[in-house]
Formats: C-alpha cells, sequence, structure tokens
C-alpha cells in the first residue's frame, strides 16, 4: 500500500476540526481527517421527529444496557433513548480518577464528534476575560486580546449563522448576529422587570445560538421541533455535519477516515517537526501511519493532550511539545447548577407555538464594574420560562377526572429557570497523565484525570444560588425554589487548558496561533488551548481560533517557514 | 432491509450528508427512513394476574375514561409492566410489589375500621368511595421511600407519563405538532378546565 501522504491532517471531525477542515481545505490544502469514530448519516441517524410511542421506553432509554456500557456518558441529560449512540461506550473508553475527585468525561466519537449534541450558545468574550490572568496574577498571560479574536469571531459567525440581540455591553460584546426568536411573553416581562429594578447591570437576553432563524448559507431556517441533540434534519443548527465538512468536501480535497484512533504524533528529530500520526485502524486494529506538512490536533481538550503524551519521544520524553511540564496540567472546566426556579404570575392566557431549543440568558454582572468582595471573574445564567404542560401531573397533587382535565385543559404556570455557568481558574494541580495501567479498547494508553474544583469555583456557585434568588424575587416570581445541583468537574462538557497558550515557551505550550513552540508543524485549536476559562460558553471561540490558526498555518507554509 | 443493516452498510464507507435543497426536502427525506423503533406489543411479564387488576385500577383512577380515553385503553398497565420487566433495577421492581401488597393491607385495614360492609382483603374490593378515600391520602404520601406511599407515586408518575406519551393521546388529544414554520411567544389561550 503506497504511504498515505496528504498536506495537512486534522486529529478530529468535531466543531473545531470541521472547522479546520473547511479552513485548510479552501486554502487549497490537501485535507485527511482522522476520526476515531463511525460516519453518521443524517438521514437514518437524525431521529428528531421520531415521537415517544414509537420508542420501546418512550425515551426513557434503555436503562440497563445504558448503565452498563455508559455509567459516565448517562451523567449528561442528552445520552438518552434518542441520543445515546451518539455518546461512547465507557467500557471501551475508560479513564481513572482518584476516589474522591469524580470526574465525568462525556464523549462523542463520530463524525461531527460533539457537535452534534453540542448545547449551541455561542458567545464573544471581551478584555474583561483576556486580561484577568495577567490582572490577578493567575495561570499565565493570554498572547491575545480582543481585538486579534474580533475579525475571526466575524468570519465564523458569519458562516455558522449566530441569532442574538445586540445589547452593546463591553465585557459581553455583540456579533454578527441573524434576528433572533422573540422572546416568550413571560421572557419579555421578565425582562422588563429586572431591567427596572436592577437598571441593566443585570439583564435577561436573548440567548445568542447557532440555530438558524432564518435561511442562511444555504440551509433552512429552524423548523422548533426542539430536539437539536437528536440531529436536525434540515441542518439548522450549526455542526460539523451540516454545515463545515459539507463545505470543505466541496473543494474536492477533503478526505474524512472514520474508525480511525490517532495514537501519537510522529516526531522527525532531524527536522523537529512532526511527519504525520499514527493511527489505530479501529476495524482491523492494525497500527498505520499517514504523513502530512501540518497537523492540526482537534480531538478535544483531554484527547489531544493524550496524543501529545503518547507521542513520548528521547527529546520530549514527558510527552511532544512538553518541554515547558505543562502539557496536561491547568485543567479546567465551568462551574455550572446554581441557579433557582420561580412561578411568574403573568399570562396565564398566553402560551408560545414552537419549541425554542434555548431560550434566554443573563450575561455575566459579578466583578464587571465593581469588585466582589469573596471571589474573583463571575458567571452567567442560561434560562427560559415555559408553561409545563401536562408533565407537571408526575409531581402535583391530585388524580381523576378534574385532574386529568387540568392536564389536558392547562398548562400549567409559567416556570422561570436559571441555571448557573461559572469561570473556573487554571490550577497546576489540576492534570491529565497516562495511566500506566489502562489503555482502551484499541490498546491505546488511557488517562487518569485528577481535577477538582476550587475554593473561588465554590463562593460562584454559592453566590449563584443567591442572586438567582434575587433576580426572581425582583421580577416578582413566588414560589421560588434554589437550584443546587452538586456536578462534577468535566459534566459541563467544557473541559480546557491542557496545553494553554501562552507568550512564554517556558511556561506555556502553544503560543499566540495555537502553533506548539517545541513543534512548529503541530497545531492545537480545541479546548486544550484555552488559558482561561471565562464564563461563556466555548465553542464558537475554538472555531475562531481555528481559523484564525488556519490561516497563519497556511500563510507559514507559503512562506516556507514550516 | 432492516434498520441495523442499514447502518451496517453506510458504516462500511464514508456518508457525509449532502445539502438538501429546502426543508421539505429534507423532511420528506428524514420521514422516509425515520422507522418505528417500537417492538409490537408485549404481554404482561412482571405483574401477576392479581397485581394487574390493581394497577390497571389505579391508573384508570388517575386518569380515567371521560370523553377522551383513559389510562387502561391507552394501554397503560401494559407500559407500567414493560418498564417493570425491563427498565427497572431489581429494588425498585422489589420496591413497587412490595408497596402494592401494601396497598391491599391499607385497603383491608380500612375495610376491617369500616361498619358498613363485609370485610375486604384487597383494594379491587373496596367501594369507590373507599377506595378514593385510600388513593387521597396515599397522594398524600407519594414522597414515601418505601411501601404503599411509594408504590402509588410511581404508579402516578408513569401513568401520567405513560398516558401522554402514547399515540392516541399525543395525536388525537394533545395534537403535538412536531415542527412549526416560525416561533410565536404571545399566542392567546384559554385554560378548557
Amino acid at each position: 500500500m503506497p504511504p498515505l501522504t496528504y498536506d495537512a491532517i486534522v486529529v478530529g471531525s468535531g466543531i473545531s476540526g470541521g472547522w479546520a477542515a473547511k479552513e485548510l481545505t479552501e486554502k487549497g490544502l490537501r485535507t485527511i481527517v482522522l476520526e476515531a469514530g463511525r460516519p453518521i448519516n443524517p438521514a437514518v441517524d437524525y431521529v428528531e421527529h421520531v415521537p415517544p410511542y414509537e420508542l420501546r421506553y418512550r425515551g426513557m432509554g434503555d436503562r440497563n444496557r445504558i448503565e452498563r456500557y455508559q455509567p459516565i456518558q448517562r451523567q449528561c441529560g442528552a445520552c438518552n433513548e434518542y441520543s445515546g449512540k451518539f455518546f461512547v461506550n465507557d467500557l471501551d473508553n475508560p479513564y481513572s480518577f482518584p476516589e474522591d475527585k469524580p470526574f465525568s468525561w462525556i464523549r462523542g466519537r463520530q463524525v461531527g464528534g460533539r457537535s452534534i449534541m453540542w448545547g449551541r450558545c455561542v458567545f464573544r468574550w471581551s478584555d474583561l476575560d483576556y486580561e484577568a490572568n495577567l490582572k490577578e496574577g493567575v495561570g499565565v498571560d493570554w498572547p491575545i486580546r480582543y481585538a486579534d479574536m474580533a475579525p475571526w469571531w466575524s468570519h465564523v459567525e458569519r458562516f455558522v449563522g449566530v441569532q442574538g440581540k445586540k445589547e452593546g455591553l463591553a465585557h459581553l460584546p455583540d456579533g454578527e448576529f441573524l434576528e433572533p426568536w422573540p422572546m416568550n411573553i413571560a421572557e419579555q416581562k421578565a425582562r422588563e422587570a429586572l431591567l427596572r429594578k436592577f437598571n441593566g447591570e443585570r439583564l435577561i437576553t436573548n440567548m445568542r445560538l447557532a440555530v438558524l432563524s432564518q435561511d442562511h448559507g444555504g440551509r433552512a431556517k429552524c423548523h422548533l421541533c426542539g430536539h437539536c441533540e437528536r440531529g436536525c434534519s434540515t441542518f439548522s443548527y450549526f455542526s460539523s455535519l451540516n454545515a463545515t465538512l459539507p463545505a470543505a468536501q466541496k473543494t474536492g480535497r477533503l478526505t474524512v477516515r472514520p474508525f480511525s484512533v490517532v495514537h501519537s504524533v510522529i516526531y522527525d528529530p532531524k527536522t523537529r517537526l512532526a511527519k504525520g500520526v499514527r493511527f489505530v485502524d479501529a476495524n482491523t486494529r492494525k497500527m498505520q501511519e499517514v504523513y502530512a506538512k501540518i497537523v492540526f490536533l482537534n480531538a478535544s481538550a483531554l484527547e489531544s493532550a493524550r496524543i501529545l503524551l503518547n507521542s513520548a519521544t528521547p527529546e520530549f520524553p514527558a510527552g511532544l511539545g512538553n518541554s515547558s511540564g505543562e502539557l496536561g496540567h491547568n485543567v479546567m472546566d465551568h462551574i455550572m447548577g446554581g441557579g433557582a426556579t420561580g412561578t411568574l404570575p403573568w399570562a396565564r392566557d398566553r402560551r408560545e407555538l414552537g419549541n425554542r431549543p434555548d431560550a434566554i440568558y443573563v450575561p455575566r454582572f459579578r466583578n464587571v464594574k465593581t469588585k466582589h468582595p469573596d471571589f474573583v471573574r463571575g458567571y452567567g445564567f442560561e434560562g427560559r420560562a415555559e408553561r409545563e404542560g401536562w408533565q407537571r401531573g408526575m409531581w402535583s397533587d391530585g388524580f381523576g377526572t378534574g385532574f386529568k382535565k387540568s392536564l389536558i385543559g392547562d398548562l400549567g404556570p409559567w416556570e422561570l429557570s436559571l441555571y448557573g455557568f461559572g469561570e473556573m481558574l487554571p490550577r497546576h494541580e489540576n492534570r491529565i497523565e497516562i495511566d500506566p495501567h489502562l489503555v482502551d479498547a484499541w490498546g491505546i494508553p488511557a488517562l487518569r484525570i485528577t481535577v477538582a474544583y476550587g475554593e473561588n469555583e465554590k463562593k460562584l456557585f454559592e453566590d449563584m444560588i443567591v442572586t438567582a434568588q434575587e433576580m426572581l424575587e425582583a421580577i416578582g416570581a413566588t414560589n421560588i425554589r434554589p437550584t443546587r445541583d452538586d456536578n462534577p468537574p468535566g459534566l459541563v462538557i467544557h473541559e480546557m487548558g491542557t496545553a494553554r497558550m501562552g507568550r512564554d515557551p517556558k511556561t506555556s505550550v502553544l503560543n499566540a496561533h495555537n502553533q506548539l513552540w517545541d513543534v512548529k508543524n503541530v497545531f492545537m485549536t480545541d479546548g486544550a488551548c484555552m488559558a482561561s476559562t471565562a464564563n461563556q460558553n466555548p465553542s464558537i471561540t475554538y472555531m475562531a481560533l481555528t481559523a484564525r490558526a488556519a490561516d497563519y498555518a497556511v500563510r507559514q507554509l507559503n512562506r516556507r517557514e514550516l | 432491509m432492516e434498520r441495523r443493516q442499514v447502518v451496517r452498510l453506510l458504516g462500511s464507507a464514508l456518508a457525509l450528508p449532502l445539502l438538501p435543497r429546502s426543508a421539505d426536502a429534507a423532511l420528506d427525506l428524514a420521514d422516509k427512513f425515520h422507522r418505528r423503533l417500537a417492538s409490537t406489543e408485549v404481554p404482561f411479564r412482571t405483574l401477576n394476574a392479581d397485581q394487574q387488576k390493581l394497577v390497571t385500577l389505579i391508573s384508570e383512577m388517575v386518569i380515567p375514561e371521560t370523553d377522551t380515553p383513559g389510562a387502561t385503553s391507552v394501554k397503560v398497565p401494559e407500559f407500567i409492566d414493560l418498564l417493570l420487566s425491563e427498565w427497572a433495577s431489581d429494588d425498585e421492581k422489589k420496591g413497587f410489589l412490595t408497596g402494592l401488597t401494601d396497598i391491599d393491607a391499607k385497603a383491608a385495614a380500612l375495610s376491617a375500621a369500616s361498619t358498613q360492609q363485609a370485610r375486604v382483603s384487597k383494594f379491587v374490593e373496596l367501594d369507590q368511595a373507599q377506595r378514593v378515600e385510600l388513593l387521597k391520602t396515599l397522594d398524600a404520601a407519594r414522597g414515601d421511600r418505601a411501601g404503599a406511599g411509594l408504590a402509588f407515586g410511581r404508579l402516578k408518575q408513569l401513568t401520567v407519563y405513560g398516558y401522554f406519551t402514547s399515540q392516541v393521546v399525543q395525536q388525537k388529544i394533545l395534537k403535538t405538532r412536531m415542527y412549526f414554520d416560525s416561533y410565536q411567544g404571545n399566542v392567546p389561550f384559554t385554560p378548557a378546565v
């Protein structure tokens, strides 16, 4: 068999790998995307319109199978009877963690990766976020600022199709927005009430969402079925499978190779560059190699770092590109789960038509204008107001004719829920390493993950519960119930930081262009590169960083500097 | 062709999506492939004859037949049996079945305390007024961790869930729509209660 040789290798086909494939192929590079999992056929695998009565357990899932094969994955709500197939088999994909530091690693191995089931909330950062490490002396300073990123956010937002409302907030910059869906009447009233009470300091705005509110770029507008995590027959929400991979395919320069589990990067000590990567063909179990001029690692924060840790050489005994000693350290996620729900007194004679997948957002308000005495950084809330409908019958009192009639004929009151997502600080001791006793189903050494939330995160979490209740009270809600979900790290599925960007090769793994300081033709543009988490959902930032790094890489290639 | 075969065939070659030309075309395409995953009807496998009677009676009391179907006619008891047989853990199943026995024990006690009629030993043998009285007590005890309250709480939840996710109720009563042309957040609604 002739050697597999391309211009570029992209490892992983998820949200950042799809972008790498699109940008590199559109700039003329023959690119192979190696995906560990199976191919997905939307016509067969997307099941967003299958009604519950067509499933054996009406959507509750084949519990025994899920508990046996997906004991970790099932902690994610989207791993259900419809979408469980988009999550990995935990027995094939083991990892270890200390007993007192549980970590929930939620993974999707298929063409499209986790972009098939992602949350679709997209926010820009501001310099409040980029400068925080420097100002507080935490971790390392980001080597980039808002001005470096703004054109690239615009670039990706225009392609993705982001709906959102311009609010003019300095700390949550507006993007290239499509007209958002309106808020429902209850959310609108809640927004107005909050504006009156907090004078804009605490604000309810429309979710900024990678779901099309109108036809865009050849993709049809959303049909409001409300079940994005099951796939989308009209390709209306953004995913690699729905958008970037088809665009890359159109160039004629894309090869996607599923069932290709990457083991390691092949380093050439003579050139001090990567030659290619080794992967296990998941069907034949044979190790193969593929070669290229540049390698983009987009396998997700922990997987991409795992590949480098498994790529140790005599020159890099602690993992390829790890002269700083920071590879695998500074693991972060967000902290989520503090919040509250309350009953709204209005609009019992109003309802909504259409199932929005996401609804409203409360941007960060802590440590924006005034400094909080107890903690640094902040959090935002995702939320919605909705009428529960018949589901409330599972928890409310009553039975019989009147009970039935109320469940069919009424929808229950509007309930407003707020669910907090907070920033996590980088800490060296939060780390991944290769577990010497554990391999996955393909014989590849697996990870030991040691991550725990620290004091600042715990304070943010407690504060979320307080401020969510304050806001509901200010809005005029009654029956306010605090939310306190004790989620282990990992479960927010925003893991980051294992190969942080920085200004100094002694303290960081990647430079300002997501390029390994030590091996210049290897780029990492997934969550691995993050030097801090901010509190915003990260995916659009990975996309923008990927497009930016691809542009840089191709320019360097063309100048023969790689 | 079986779904499994389709997946296997597609699994052997790269299958990337082609952009559908319109939403309608995409939905048609998807509908063509979406197939029923539910199996054909299953017989009772966990609940014995007495337990079936009890579960059927209580679920019908939670959601009775009126001008619209009740729990029994949309096969809620069969759904509950399916979950007990294939879904519930051994502990949950045991807790539920023990709780059913406890419901009968409470029925017998209620009957014993009553002066009106012959003693009975089962819930299904109570008169309607006594059944309602006992269910009210159990409805207030849904949070119990064991016994009759737990069994009723679970039974009520599964009745509501099984009823409202059934084909008849989804299609004919709730008229659940799968998709919408646009989102509207402020539509008049008159509660029909």
